[in-house]
């Protein structure tokens, strides 16, 4: 259990990664790029699959990026480093989790619910962001196949209710509104930055990065479809369809008969986003331990977790009714923030090891 | 330490003062030519009649010298042993084998005689099967352990003997075969057997406390078995087994939890049939867990989970009852856990009467009363049938499902979403002696599958179990 | 020592942790009243009607009340709460104050519009089911003749509710005989948020179940009168109301109506009535390959295809026992339902036109193959593009 297996690693990539693309993302998409939605969405995840491809080479090295960094900067600079990045997990965990508290708050409750149904969610994420990351290999083996038969069952329920004709024409909404769509999207795309949490517990074996990349395109062909099969079912009226996963499956004509079976597989899928949507602040306070922790301070990533996380559940009840000003503020005003630190930084450590090659020979 | 000294009215006084127990006799008789022998035995232990006709009766005509080996040659009897140390022998007294002692003998000579009153070989109670064997372990060990050797007719298999309890001296045997069990699993469950302080060891789940790398924890991580034939499947699969005196309940490391939902019936009928009840095991116990939890979730949180006519049909039945839908549930599942206790403790003469009275509390009149509905007590029956199809978990999954009640009752189905992540996390960080209690689920043993939840047939399960990691990885050719 | 002490103490903490999260779990489960609406304070609103006034809205919800748990008597019956309000939220809170039920809209699986709604926007009463993320917006929509109220609070002579007896009609056999169209709130919003702002939905009309207990008679209802007996009512839904821009602008009356289900396609099963000399012949249709198509090469061009293959079904003069057998279509039966039916559908389209309701999507079909052709011809398109129309009828042997 110390290291990832690859193979889990690539579950991850396929099967994890995308569910926290498919709550809020698509009618965000489709704000800004109507029927181009995939556009934007595909050229996202074409960036992140490079990015993570490069990411994937960095952990032949077998280490942590605290070791990386020291190793070429010195540790101040690491701790500085890292401490940023843990800053900027911390800043783009925000988003996830009101959006899961938004969903959670919509999906599984009738009427609106009092603050305390979502605060166990803290309660889930601070025990589980005080474990090291490799132990959640594991949870991936499991949640991979759970997430990935959930998500087909969701697919084929909508399939028949869908008319893909609605995302014709292509581009016929403009090259501005496609470039809107793709870079105010950015905040959901974090997968780059993760894995930069996972370099020195991964058990690196041959040819993982390109089996990264495709397992993350394939994912990507996932979500891709499902963005499809949305605004084939939905048209003109996507933009008002949050949690859009929860919602394509309905018009199954055997749920009149049968009742809402799609909620078997939302509430699997819920699942799972409860472990990916904890993801950003578990990397935060695994770089804050990289850098500050050490063998004798053996309850500093609990009670980083447990500070991390009770600001976070303050945040969350601060801003219970301003989603959208906070979506504005996140995905449109600093949107900027998130190509910096999720492609230019990742590529910027990958210089890095070009640089102590060229030393070594 | 003590020893024999020779003198045999200074040994036996020594003797019977380090066992002063009233139970504790000694028997004096002579030789025809006048050598003095003096036997000490535990009374209601040992088989008398059997001392006498081999040992007394043969000496007593004895008029040879008065060494042991001649005196040894005299007796027939296959279990003879020698010994000097008083404590020792003091224990195999205690243990129900007689001591011998004679005038001028520096050692004592003990006699196998033990008459243990033990119950005979039967079908245990805990795993019933139609096809297959239907021997069961007994509280014997050495019973326990000619059953296994029945079984093994190989040399490579092992039974090592350790003494636990301090007050008790509880045998237990550790069994495995050398070349499949692995080393460091043997090595590591002997380590922690013999690191127990206790006084007294009663029954094997004694020692599960011991054995566990979670002690605190609700899940089991020492597997159990009362027959013979699925203790020795599962040692030739790479296990050791333990078996305990005094229990009839036998243990096995490492544990994977895939073993509770396997039945040794599923090796003797057609592997579609064994894959189908083994998906139904499955299947029942996560209706027992969630099917009462998900029930109240929905009335209080999330009424859309019912279809609608399903729905007024509850509505119609909940109608002025006294309780809210999450009290009612609690209620119900509080009564049926006291009459499962009760059942099991109750004397035989009146479980008719008391069944009656649990049916009856728990059936119409409790509906017509109004207490309760009768969804409930559907939901509850389905429950508690379906806890049963998997035996072997039902402590534990008992108290997972009055948790996830609890919390369906108080934070709705998203609580049973998380309380779900907690316990498959928890599950897959678990390790018991090296193997991942979840295997060969997570991690995904790729080969170990064809025999998890499906079984596949008896040529596709050509190596022995990975996650099990016995180097011996091959146990059946077939093309 | 003071080391030791500590150590224990924080390796203590989780155990506590544990032991008051659950104190708290348990004291939630046991209070159970933290803004809980359970089963037990909830108004299941199955249906609901809306009827325009002058200073808003009237919001008829018909609530289902369980009538037992014993089989024998079992089954739903249903209380309708007549609302008002100045929009369909002031109607809403309505319900809570006067029953003390919080109504919910999850089952609400009709929305039934008056008359009066449908002549203006109907998107400013839909608004609220659009807006309300509890409520399905796959639930069905139609239009009533007369009110909404007198619809949904009338009493139906085949189901323990109306709503029943209306979802009925909109059954996939009805469906598929060409009888009804039916139309659900998402795709009605589609239509409407689209280019086409078009759509349709069933008309619902009632009338009375003929018994002998009124005197029998034809036509004309007859109101119960002050007898205190309701007079039990039947639903059809032959017809089909256009709309555009969220008004109702035109009617297809019932032959219209299975026109305009051949040329969707839909047609399985149903019953095309034609004529063989100067006599009533059914002929039953097995396959509907209908449809409407713009061809955007150069100017745009319409054709309506429908190709039917149908089966002799009844006809109405005494026939030979060979015929019967034979069920053979004649050349003259064929070509008078291929006459009927190219009629039909040119009415069907002509009507289209004339309401200016884009109900075969031309629009859509042409902002999807150009948007510079869609910006040239959208305010022209539906009523200068010309049309053929194709008719093929085959007997299936």
């Amino acid at each position: 259990m110390n290291k990832i297996s690859t193979r889990q690693l690539l579950f991850f990539l396929a099967a994890i990664a995308p569910v926290g693309k498919i709550i809020l993302m698509p009618t965000n998409l489709v704000h800004y790029a109507k029927n181009d939605l995939l556009f934007p969405a595909a050229m996202n995840f074409l960036l992140q699959a490079g990015v993570i491809f490069l990411v994937l080479l960095l952990a032949k090295r077998n280490l942590s990026l605290h070791d990386l960094i020291a190793n070429k900067l010195g540790s101040v600079a690491a701790k500085i480093i890292l401490s940023i990045f843990s800053l900027f997990f911390f800043f783009a965990a925000l988003l996830p989790l009101v959006e899961q508290k938004l969903f959670v708050q919509s999906v599984f409750y009738d009427t609106l619910p009092s603050i305390v149904a979502f605060s166990s969610f803290f309660i889930f994420s601070a025990y589980m962001c005080a474990k090291p990351l490799s132990s959640f290999g594991r949870t991936w083996d499991i949640l991979a196949p759970l997430s990935i038969a959930a998500f087909a069952g969701i697919l084929f329920l909508s399939v028949k209710s869908t008319d893909f004709g609605a995302l014709a024409p292509a581009f016929g909404t403009g090259a501005k509104s496609v470039f809107e769509g793709f870079a105010y999207n950015m905040s959901w795309f974090l997968d780059s930055a993760i894995l930069l949490s996972f370099l020195g517990k991964i058990d690196y074996k041959k040819g993982l990065p390109w089996k990264g990349l495709l397992c993350y395109l394939a994912g990507a062909a996932g979500v891709l479809f499902f963005l499809a099969i949305f605004y084939g079912v939905f048209q003109d009226t996507a933009v008002n369809q949050q949690f859009a996963f929860t919602k394509v499956a309905r018009y199954f004509s055997g749920i009149e008969t049968l009742g809402r079976i799609d909620y078997l597989f939302i509430f699997a899928l819920a699942l799972v986003m409860a472990f990916y949507a904890i993801l950003p602040l578990q990397a935060g306070i695994d770089f804050l331990r990289q850098s500050f922790g050490s063998r004798e301070k053996r309850f500093f990533p609990a009670l980083l977790s447990v500070i991390v996380n009770a600001v976070m559940l303050g945040l969350t009840i601060f801003l219970d009714y301003q989603y959208i000003t906070l979506n504005d503020a996140i995905t449109v005003k600093v949107f900027w923030i998130f190509p910096v630190f999720c492609l230019l930084l990742p590529l910027l450590a990958l210089l890095l090891l070009i640089r102590r090659r060229r030393e070594t020979e | 330490m003590q020893n024999i000294t020779g003198n045999l009215k200074q040994d036996q006084e020594a003797l019977k003062k380090l066992i002063p127990a009233e139970d504790i006799l000694d028997f004096s008789f002579t030789t025809d030519k006048g050598g003095e022998f003096v036997i000490l035995f535990t009374d209601p232990i040992t088989d008398k009649e059997l001392l006498g006709h081999l040992v007394v009766i043969p000496l007593q005509s004895y008029d040879g010298e008065m060494k042991a080996e001649e005196i040894g040659k005299r007796l027939s009897f296959p279990e003879l042993r020698m010994e000097k140390s008083l404590d020792k022998l003091a224990e195999e007294i205690l243990a129900g084998n007689p001591v011998l002692l004679w005038e001028g003998m520096d050692q004592g000579l003990i006699v196998g005689t033990k008459k243990v009153f033990i119950r005979s070989i039967a079908e245990p109670p805990t795993d019933v099967t139609i096809k297959g064997p239907r021997e069961g372990f007994i509280e014997d060990v050495k019973v326990n352990t000619s059953l296994v050797r029945r079984r093994f007719k190989t040399g490579a298999l092992k039974v090592e003997y350790l003494k636990v309890g301090k007050i008790s001296q509880t045998f237990v045997a550790i069994c495995y075969l050398e070349g499949t069990s692995v080393k460091k699993v043997v090595e590591e469950v002997k380590e922690k057997l013999n690191k127990i302080d206790i006084d007294n060891v009663p029954d094997s789940s004694y020692l599960t406390h011991f054995l566990a790398s979670r002690p605190k924890s609700l899940m089991k991580q020492v597997g159990t078995t009362e027959k013979p034939d699925i203790f020795c499947a599962k040692i030739a699969e790479g296990r050791v087994g333990i078996i305990v005196d005094g229990s009839p309940i036998a243990l096995t490391v490492p544990y994977l939890i895939v073993e509770d939902f396997q039945s040794s019936e599923d090796y003797f009928v057609p592997p579609y049939r064994a894959t189908f009840t083994r998906i139904i095991r499955l299947f029942a116990l996560l209706v027992a867990i969630y099917l009462p939890s998900f029930y109240v979730a929905a009335q209080l949180f999330k009424l859309q989970l019912f279809p609608v006519k399903l729905l007024l049909t509850i509505s119609g039945s909940i109608r002025d009852l006294p309780f809210s839908p999450s009290l009612e549930m609690l209620l119900v599942l509080i009564v049926l856990e006291i009459l499962n206790e009760a059942s099991i403790r109750m004397p035989k003469y009146v479980g008719m009467a008391l069944s009656v009275v649990g049916a009856l509390v728990l059936g119409e009149t409790a509906v017509s009363a109004g207490f309760v509905s009768t969804p409930a007590i559907i939901i509850i029956a389905f429950s508690g049938i379906g806890l049963y199809a998997v035996p072997n978990l039902i402590e534990q999954t008992s108290v997972v499902r009055l948790v996830m009640l609890l919390i369906a009752g108080s934070i709705g189905t998203y609580g049973i979403i998380l309380a779900t992540g907690f316990i498959l996390f928890y599950l897959v960080t678990t390790d018991t002696f090296g193997s991942p209690l979840v295997a060969p689920f997570s991690p995904v043993v790729g080969r170990d599958l064809r025999d998890s939840l499906v079984k596949y047939n008896l040529g596709a399960l050509q190596t022995r179990p990975k996650t099990i990691g016995s180097k011996n990885k091959r146990r059946l050719r077939h093309e | 020592m003071k080391q030791n002490k500590f150590i224990r103490f924080i390796k203590s903490i989780p155990t506590k942790i544990w032991v008051v999260l659950g104190a708290v779990v348990a004291i939630f489960f046991f209070l159970n009243d933290f803004d809980l609406v359970d089963i037990q304070k909830t108004a299941i609103i199955l249906a609901a009607g809306i009827d325009r006034k002058e200073d808003g809205y009237t919001l008829t919800a018909q609530i289902a009340v369980p009538k037992g748990v014993d089989r024998t008597t079992g089954g739903t019956s249903s209380v309708n709460f007549i609302a008002e309000g100045e929009t369909i939220a002031d109607c809403v809170s309505d319900i809570y104050c006067k029953t003390g039920w919080v109504p919910k809209f999850v089952f609400c699986n009709l929305i039934v519009l008056g008359e009066d709604t449908v002549k203006e926007n109907v998107f400013d009463a839909l608004d609220f089911f659009l807006r309300n993320e509890y409520m399905s917006d796959g639930c069905y929509v139609a239009m009533s003749e007369g009110s909404a109220e007198d619809l949904l609070t009338s009493t139906s002579a085949i189901a323990d509710t109306t709503s029943q007896a209306i979802a009925k009609l909109f059954s996939d056999a009805n469906v598929n005989s060409g009888k009804t169209m039916k139309m659900s709130l998402r795709e009605f919003a589609i239509g409407y948020h689209g280019v086409t702002k078009s759509g349709y939905m069933p008309f619902i009309r009632q009338h009375e179940q003929e018994s002998s207990e009124n005197g029998g008679g034809g036509g004309g209802q007859q109101q119960g009168g002050g007898s205190g007996q309701e007079e039990e009512k039947i639903y059809c839904a032959e017809r089909t109301a256009l709309f555009y821009e969220g008004r109702q602008v035109a009617l297809l009356d019932p032959e219209e109506t299975f026109a305009f289900s051949m040329l969707e396609g839909k047609l399985f099963n149903g019953y095309l009535l034609t004529e063989e000399k100067g006599k009533p012949v059914s002929l039953t249709v097995l396959d509907d390959k209908g449809s409407v198509s713009l061809d955007t090469k150069g100017a745009p061009k319409v054709t309506v295809k429908v190709d039917l293959t149908v089966r002799l079904y009844n006809r109405s003069i005494p026939a030979e026992m060979e015929d019967v057998a034979r069920n053979e279509v004649t050349d003259e039966l064929k070509e008078n339902a291929k006459k009927y039916v190219e009629e039909l559908t040119q009415r069907v389209f002509e009507k289209s036109r004339e309401s200016g309701c884009d109900l075969f999507k031309l629009n859509q079909s042409l902002y999807r193959s150009s948007v510079k052709k869609y910006d040239e011809w959208k305010d022209t398109l539906l009523s200068v593009v010309p049309t053929t129309y194709e008719i093929t009828i085959k007997t299936a042997k």
